[in-house]
């Protein structure tokens, strides 16, 4: 077996040498540098699909807060409504009471002065007829004289009238 | 004693009858050259073998890792994505020169201890960097570009132009093959020893071990550490990085 020169340049090894070079070369990229770089792909890929996904879900997020802070404002100045209804209602159903209450009383009143008044009147006419009785049998004692009746009976109806006048 | 260091051996040789190329001789440098491949090639496999998107294994990292690395290496040195095309030749480069530096260490011969390989990788650098320069000036300025400063120099710039592939091809064989030659003369210098020194034991005893060169082994792999290890590394690495260079150079015009 021989050997070729320590230093020299053979023409066929240096062609095959290229040769190999390029077989290499296409060695490495298709079993090192494709299944690599699809997988970073992809990797990237996922990333950037979790990123949006993330940022989406943040968005929707924000909008539903902003629905349940609107909703809950809204709620709120329902609620203070209803409130302020309730408390004007209340007011105005307490002030009836009060006016219905007074005008009773005023009633009452009212038929109680006329009561008395007709009481009054009454007694005042029985007093009359009383003393206008007693008036008669006084005088028919004192004169001891028959006088007609009616007379003396319009006489002191007069007296009487005139004393109630007076009273 | 005799010391010699020799060239690939031939294993057999195909008679083609092609006049200027000769016969194609099937040498040490050609089938270690396919076993760096097949080793390279298996590796690729290897390390990419069920890739997956999350959970990555340690092996998925390595390679991983290999590929950002030569994206990194290529990207930094030329400043953008612009050569991105030159990573798989660089990352084929860097690889098979590694591989076949290292590949002395179990005791088969490096396809770079050959000439023709580096000049086969040289040429092929050497080839692409004129495209380069053609594409980025024209063909009229790349000519042109032999006269400047000064027509005088045209010389020069043409033998400065065909310096670049041969000092690359030469540096880097040079260095594997001395670091084959040193590991050579300690071998051989380590065997004298051993045997001068054993020899003093007296009796049969001195006769059996100063025929064995007892020294060979441990001191060897110390200074392999640098004349195999380092050389074989930072020589892949360098002709990698001039790779990138004179074509980045050689593409901005």
């Amino acid at each position: 077996m021989g050997t070729q020169e320590l230093v020299g340049i053979v023409p066929w090894t240096f062609i095959a040498q290229i040769c190999n070079l390029f077989i290499q070369l296409w060695l490495i990229k298709k079993f090192l540098f494709k299944p690599i770089s699809e997988v970073l792909e992809k990797r990237r890929k996922l990333t950037d699909d979790e990123l949006k996904g993330a940022r989406e879900a943040k968005e929707k997020a924000d909008a539903m807060k902003k629905e349940y802070e609107s909703s809950l404002s809204n709620a709120q100045a329902e609620a203070a409504n209803i409130v302020s209804s309730a408390q004007k209602e209340a007011q105005s159903k307490a002030d009836k009471i009060v006016k219905d209450a007074e005008e009773q009383a005023a009633q009452v009143k009212a038929r109680a002065e006329a009561d008395i008044e007709q009481e009054k009147k009454k007694a005042i006419n029985e007093a009359k007829d009383t003393i206008g009785g007693l008036a008669m049998d006084i005088a028919g004692k004192v004169v001891e004289k028959e006088i007609n009746e009616n007379d003396h009976k319009k006489l002191i109806d007069e007296f009487i009238n005139n004393v109630g006048e007076a009273s | 004693m005799n010391f010699e260091v020799n060239g690939s051996k031939i294993y057999y040789t195909i008679h083609t009858g092609i006049p200027v190329l000769g016969d194609f001789p099937i040498t040490e440098t050609l089938v270690v050259s396919w076993i760096v491949m097949a080793i390279i090639t298996l590796l690729c496999i290897f390390l990419t073998r069920n890739l997956q998107v999350e959970h990555i294994s340690k092996r998925q990292a390595i390679a991983e890792m290999i590929y950002e690395a030569a994206h990194n290496l290529v990207r930094s040195n030329t400043g953008g994505t612009r050569f991105d095309w030159l990573i798989p030749l660089v990352s084929a480069i860097f690889a098979t020169s590694i591989v076949s530096n290292l590949i002395c260490l179990v005791g088969l011969r490096s396809p770079t201890a050959d000439l023709s390989t580096e000049a086969a990788w040289a040429v092929v650098v050497f080839i692409i960097i004129t495209a380069c320069k053609i594409r980025a000036g024209g063909l009229g300025g790349y000519l042109k570009g032999f006269t400047q400063p000064i027509p005088v120099l045209t010389p020069f710039n043409i033998l400065s132009e065909f310096s670049t592939p041969v000092s690359m091809a030469c540096r880097h064989f040079g260095n594997i093959l001395s670091g084959i030659v040193i590991d050579g003369l300690i071998y051989a210098a380590l065997a004298i020893a051993s045997s001068a020194i054993f020899g003093l034991i007296p009796g049969a005893v001195g006769d059996v071990l100063s025929q064995i060169p007892i020294l060979s082994v441990g001191i060897p792999a110390i200074l392999g550490v640098y004349f195999d290890w380092f050389t074989g590394c930072m020589q892949a690495f360098i002709f990698s990085m001039l790779t990138i260079m004179y074509i980045a150079n050689a593409a901005e015009g």
